[in-house]
């Protein structure tokens, strides 16, 4: 039995463990408290006490707001699919919660020899502080952040709401269309590191300058896709309060609501996490040894985890404030935004990105030049690109007294307001502007 | 199986481990995945733990009114599993089309990261990628003509 466990336990799986069981509850903890400290924030934004009710500073309050949920009646509106109903925010959660198993917080620790009870020795040796040190951790990532869309289509289509509907609809295509510039940011990094291994990347880059500094173009796409992938402002069109209600979980209440309330701070977290691993060097700070790769005590481990979530952690305060700050973009117009510039400058940037590699001038100087160069000529290009005349007008309501049918006479009664000085039914240009 | 060395910078391009092949295929540790399996089992639980706990303690009370879906105080007219807008599917098609483009081009990328540029295979890995990435951008113009991308 012994024998069995011992070559079964190996060093790495006790730490991967360990940082799963920690980490998990670490986390959420925090989303809970992330969501006291986003309320607190929109407050202060908007000059508000926020919530002071429960505890000091409402420090007890998402204790209170996780006993509500739990306590409120599990509701299922008539006509809903109650097995995708109830599977909908099951799959947004569970995505959510897996994704950050393979963000190395500790970087790697030279473990020392251990004697269990019963296990027996277990040799020691460089282990990674990470959930799982697996070989294709950024593809990883990849692929269970893409799963989340799956529970925001569900929950849209179960509900039988036609609010729900449409917010899943936008949401879905908002999602899948910022995951291509997505991948595209993260593929122009990978170019330059050759490893899709976490604890590789952050050990490149804390050789060989940020990634920031040498793409960061990239980063500014990653950090615009990561808020449209969790649905946050400014492309939260999915539930834009005004016209759609709730969006996707309007139908939804208790545990089955706050199960989408976590998912969507848990994807704040694991998203900024993969964005400081990626472009700001993980655990890395400049001029801190302790904080490098080759201090492999404990202590630096336990320090490269703390400095990790305090980077993690200014991320999303950063994202609230973006939130609470920038108004929603109309959903056309973020559609536009993904599918009319993000992907062509994503794809501009893999091939330049190649080049320069091919070149070999990929110091960090060199590829900020080139990243310069990109963003002069897109700045030149622009006002030549051709404009739409479609923007801002008046959207037809067939039949409407400003769109009025063919043939249809105009009836405006006293008001007049639909006619300007010609005489013709202001909204007519709207309707020639259709064909 | 192949186990994974360390990786270097720039491997030999005669070297058995040089990038020719996709590395990060070919590396592949099973008892790494292992705390992956345990998360998802800890993730399940929690989803399910959860809505299976508020399914007991929350009270139920059934109504004709209350079971109406919301719809802004209005009576809901027929149900919400409508058609709708052939947008959604043209996007969903580019879609598929760009996203497994930019997945074959993960192990492109690592690898070309690792070999010698100046070695003919450099040159051959360039070329053909970015002969790939032109048919894309040739249906990416052609989409965009065809008005795929208009979403007014």
């Amino acid at each position: 039995m012994s024998e069995f466990l011992s070559s079964f336990l190996t060093g790495q799986l006790i730490v991967s463990v360990t940082v799963i069981l920690v980490i998990l509850h670490v986390n959420l903890i925090g989303v809970a408290y992330l969501i006291l400290l986003e309320r607190k924030l929109s407050a202060w934004i908007q000059d508000r006490v926020g919530p002071n009710r429960c505890g000091k500073w409402g420090l007890l309050q998402p204790l209170a707001d996780g006993l509500k949920l739990l306590l409120k009646e599990d509701y299922k509106p008539k006509g809903a699919d109650f097995f995708l109903f109830t599977l909908a925010p099951m799959l947004i959660i569970i995505p959510a919660l897996i994704g950050w198993v393979v963000i190395p917080w500790g970087g790697v620790w030279d473990m020392p020899e251990i004697t269990l009870p019963l296990v027996g020795t277990i040799a020691g040796g460089p282990v990674t502080v990470a959930g799982a040190d697996v070989n294709v951790g950024v593809i990883f990532l990849i692929a269970v952040a893409s799963l989340g869309v799956y529970g925001v289509t569900l929950g849209g289509w179960a509900s039988n709401n036609k609010y729900s509907f449409f917010g899943g609809l936008r949401a879905t295509a908002g999602m899948i269309s910022y995951e291509i510039p997505l991948s595209a940011s993260i593929l122009a990094v990978l170019l330059l590191s050759g490893a899709v291994q976490p604890q590789r990347l952050i050990e490149q880059q804390v050789a060989g300058g940020w990634y920031v500094l040498s793409q960061p173009l990239a980063a500014i796409l990653f950090f615009v896709c990561i808020l449209a992938e969790a649905n946050r402002a400014p492309f939260d069109n999915a539930e834009a309060e005004q016209e759609l209600v709730g969006g996707y979980h309007t139908e939804y209440s208790s545990m089955r609501f706050g199960m989408f309330l976590l998912a969507e701070y848990a994807h704040l977290i694991t998203s900024s996490a993969f964005l400081m691993l990626l472009f700001f060097g993980g655990y890395h700070l400049p001029l801190i040894p302790w904080l490098s790769p080759e201090a492999t005590g404990i202590g630096a481990a336990l320090l490269k985890v703390t400095v990790f979530f305090g980077k993690v952690l200014l991320t999303i305060a950063f994202m609230m404030l973006v939130r609470w700050t920038i108004p929603r973009v109309r959903w056309d117009q973020v559609m536009k935004l993904a599918w009319n510039a993000l992907i062509p400058l994503s794809i501009a940037l893999i091939v330049l990105t190649a080049v320069m590699v091919f070149m070999e001038w990929t110091a960090w100087w060199q590829m900020l030049a080139m990243n310069a160069v990109v963003l002069g000529v897109v700045f030149a290009i622009q006002p030549l690109l051709p404009k739409s005349d479609l923007q801002n007008r008046r959207v037809p309501m067939a039949g409407s007294r400003f769109s009025p049918l063919p043939g249809e006479v105009v009836r405006t009664g006293a008001m007049g307001a639909a006619k300007d000085e010609s005489g013709v039914a202001r909204g007519s240009r709207g309707v020639v502007s259709m064909s | 199986m192949v186990k994974a060395g360390p990786v270097t910078d720039r491997a030999p391009i005669d070297s058995p481990d040089s990038g020719v092949r996709p590395r990060m295929l070919l590396a592949f540790d099973q008892s790494a995945y292992l705390p992956i399996l345990l998360i998802i089992m800890m993730a399940i639980a929690f989803a399910v733990g959860n809505i299976g706990v508020s399914l007991i303690l929350g009270p139920r009370r059934e109504g004709d009114v209350k079971s109406i879906t919301y719809e802004s105080g209005m009576n809901p007219l027929g149900t919400a599993r409508k058609r709708f807008n052939v947008r959604f599917y043209i996007l969903a098609m580019t879609f598929l089309v760009f996203d497994v483009e930019i997945i074959f081009l993960y192990p492109w990328a690592v690898s070309f990261a690792q070999i010698d540029p100046r070695s003919p295979d450099g040159s051959l890995f360039l070329g053909r990628v970015l002969f790939f990435l032109f048919t894309t951008v040739v249906a990416y113009v052609y989409a965009w003509k065809k008005g795929v991308f208009r979403f007014d």
